[in-house]
């Protein structure tokens, strides 16, 4: 017994001081691991976080550098001779400012119009069922499948037999061609998260329809439409081409505006050029900043009585 | 069948309010100010007002220039001339867009490069019975020649040849320019051994701008083009492409480089020889912290395989054409008047540097005193040539080709003589289409 007991109980001490020591050397194992993985996590996040800003980083620093200093060759990383003088010619350049009206109200009226017409086009998706409705869905998604050379060579045309080039009008219905597709997709897919039942309690306590569409489905749907709304803002800000071409210098938006006022046929203004991209960037970080707290959180949570 | 208890009709509804906001929103934004509106190029030729379009018109260092030249025509004829304007990496698919769809009227300003696909849409007029009049050169006037019709009055006629450090030079024991290929190379070898990061020679070696290599084929011997048939693959082209690879490998020319790096490295003093065009002095100088570059900088003839053969170098310059259509004579008279009234193109030279394209514009005294247009007009644009490709729509796509061969050259992934086939090869394809 003794030999018996004793003989488990040393077998007891020796795995248990192996277990002690192997414990402790697998949380060793494991705090190393952790490190590890840490350092691995982080150093993925310096890598992709320069990789995203390093452009930013180069924009600023050649916005502030003096042309002579652009064009140093091999190029420095770290700018010696700062100048603020780009950003000052910035305020003297009334044709600059009017390309920054012009993309303010082209872009806005394209998210506006784009949002309205893919609410209901996108609500009508997602809550009827009827005939062709799936081929409606495919035709409005394939019209976003041209290449963009074919639909603006086809909209030149079209524009220039209505007598509409150079108009806002051309700008927005033709950058609203590539935005509103889109926007009905992603706005289907936020209507169908919202349950049919909350549409009929609506209709049970009275609701019409476009009462219940407009008080009870919109505002819950308001985030997906902000999101929708930004998405076609930010296209139509950054359009060139269509802006380039069914629109003459005065009714041009900023991205052809600067092409035409910086880059010429011998030389760049780079740091000038830099200098403004970092200035009409502006508005559309602001609204970013303003119109996040719509694009996270839950749509539809609370939405339906338990 | 619905789901929500709502009938098809109501369905369809939505959707055909989605449809109509799109087409009101359409007559909506139209409220909002509009432009000029489009025009067409059908209308009265007769007509004193026309547009003038232009690349030159948006950049800082040509548009005050130009629009002297406007306001002082239309102040003279009481007419009204619109400026038009598209950048110029843009302004050849914009121009040909707008011409296609009957936007662009009177006059149209082009490199000489794109005129032979402006010309083939059969909307510019022939100025033949005009160009007479102008006392152009003759290289000047060829061109603006395509298949033997005179579209386009030359503005401006210079080329793209080799230019010179002599300071540089100086400091390397090179009292003259080289001549021939084989001093050239010594030459390189002579600047290389100044050590200090100087690259002799900023050739192109970048995809962007490796259609420099042409006048080197040229000079070897190569055709490029002979009677239609494509010769870039033939011996004179391997060689030229070999040697082109011997000189990157010596470190005699550097990788990566485009015609801004080979600027910059010009501008500070690291390059001896760089391929750009005349006004390349202005552009080179004005970006280069050393005040006297301008100074030093010399126009070179480009060396030649034996003595005795034609320097080889590449026509470069701007034309006026004109739309057949509303303003045609009144633009043309316009076109004549900028190109060849000596008042307006001497103050042009001086504002510009961009050399006149008649004999007494040339002869000029703001122009005869500017010593390094003289020599440049008279040892590189004299024996200059248009590239044979240019007369095909696809000539970018046919210099891309050829260039991406070259670049597989340097980098040592293809050998010179299967490249060149290929690149002869895939440019036939393209002057078959």
């Amino acid at each position: 017994m003794t030999s018996t007991t004793s003989t488990p109980l040393s077998a007891v001490d020796r795995p248990r001081s192996s277990a002690t020591r192997a414990g402790g050397s697998t949380r060793r194992r494991m705090r190393k691991d952790l490190l590890r993985s840490r350092i691995a996590a982080w150093s993925a996040v310096v890598v992709i976080g320069a990789f995203g800003l390093l452009p930013v980083y180069w924009l600023l620093a050649t916005a502030l550098s003096t042309p002579e200093s652009t064009f140093q060759f091999p190029p420095k990383l770290i700018p010696t001779d700062l100048t603020l003088d780009n950003f000052t010619a910035l305020a003297d350049n009334d044709q600059l400012i009017k390309y920054m009206v012009n993309s303010l109200i082209v872009a806005s009226i394209t998210a506006v119009l784009s949002v309205v017409v893919a609410t209901y086009m996108g609500y009508s998706f997602s809550k009827f069922r009827y005939r062709g409705r799936r081929s409606l869905m495919h035709l409005v998604l394939a019209s976003q499948m041209f290449p963009q050379a074919l639909l603006l060579v086809t909209l030149y045309t079209v524009f220039s037999s209505f007598g509409m080039l150079n108009t806002y009008t051309a700008l927005v219905l033709s950058f609203t061609t590539f935005t509103m597709p889109l926007c009905v997709w992603m706005l289907k897919g936020i209507f169908d998260t919202i349950p049919d039942a909350l549409l009929e309690a609506a209709s049970i306590d009275g609701a019409s329809r476009w009462r219940t569409l407009h008080s009870i489905v919109a505002p819950l749907a308001a985030p997906g439409m902000v999101a929708a709304g930004l998405f076609a803002f930010v296209r139509g800000w950054n359009d060139f081409i269509f802006a380039l071409t069914l629109a003459d210098k005065e009714k041009q938006t900023l991205p052809p505006g600067l092409v035409s006022t910086y880059i010429g046929e011998f030389q760049t203004s780079w740091p000038q050029l830099m200098a403004a991209s970092l200035v009409v960037s502006i508005p559309v970080v602001v609204a970013f900043m303003f119109l996040q707290r719509y694009l996270v959180g839950g749509m539809t949570a609370g939405s339906v009585k338990s | 069948m619905t789901t929500s208890g709502i009938s098809r009709r109501g369905a369809l509804r939505m959707f055909g309010i989605g449809a109509l906001g799109l087409a009101g929103a359409g007559v909506l934004s139209a409220c909002a100010p509009s432009g000029a509106g489009s025009t067409t190029n059908g209308g009265d030729p007769k007509s004193k007002d026309f547009d003038f379009s232009s690349w030159s018109l948006n950049e800082e260092a040509a548009k005050p220039s130009i629009e002297k030249i406007i306001a002082a025509w239309e102040k003279s004829q009481n007419s009204k001339i619109r400026a038009v304007s598209y950048p110029y990496n843009e302004y050849l698919s914009q121009l040909t867009l707008k011409l296609g769809g009957g936007e662009t009227t009177g006059a149209v300003h082009l490199d000489i490069a794109w005129l032979a696909a402006m010309a083939q849409m059969g909307k510019l007029a022939d100025l033949g019975p005009v160009a007479g009049k102008g006392g152009y050169t003759d290289v000047a006037l060829n061109s603006g020649t395509y298949d033997g019709t005179q579209y386009g009055l030359p503005w401006n006629t210079g080329s793209i040849g080799v230019i010179a450090n002599s300071k540089l030079l100086a400091k390397a024991g090179i009292k003259e320019h080289p001549t021939t290929v084989e001093e050239f190379e010594a030459a390189l070898r002579e600047l290389k051994g100044l050590g200090g990061g100087v690259v002799p020679y900023a050739a192109a070696t970048k995809v962007a701008q490796l259609k420099d290599i042409f006048p080197w084929m040229q000079t070897f011997g190569c055709k490029l083009l002979d009677n239609g048939k494509v010769t870039i693959g033939d011996d004179a082209s391997i060689d030229a492409v070999t040697w082109y690879k011997k000189l990157h490998d010596e470190k005699l020319i550097a990788a990566d480089v485009d015609r801004f790096d080979a600027r910059a490295l010009f501008g500070q003093g690291k390059a001896a020889f760089y391929d750009d065009a005349i006004i390349g002095k202005g552009v080179t100088s004005a970006q280069s912290k050393d005040k006297t570059l301008a100074d030093a900088m010399q126009p070179m003839e480009r060396p030649v395989l034996k003595a005795g053969d034609t320097p080889q170098a590449l026509l470069w310059g701007g034309v006026i054409a004109i739309v057949k259509g509303k303003g045609q004579d009144a633009a043309t008279e316009f076109a004549l008047h900028t190109t060849t009234d000596l008042a307006t193109t001497s103050r042009y030279f001086t504002e510009r540097a961009l050399p006149p394209s008649t004999t007494a514009g040339l002869a000029a005294p703001e122009v005869a005193k500017d010593t390094f247009s003289m020599e440049w007009t008279s040892k590189i644009t004299k024996t200059a040539t248009g590239s044979p490709f240019w007369q095909f729509a696809q000539n970018s796509q046919i210099e891309e080709a050829v260039a991406k061969q070259v670049q597989a050259v340097l980098v040592g992934t293809a050998k010179p003589k299967d490249a060149m086939k290929q690149a002869g090869e895939e440019v036939a394809a393209f002057i078959k289409r």
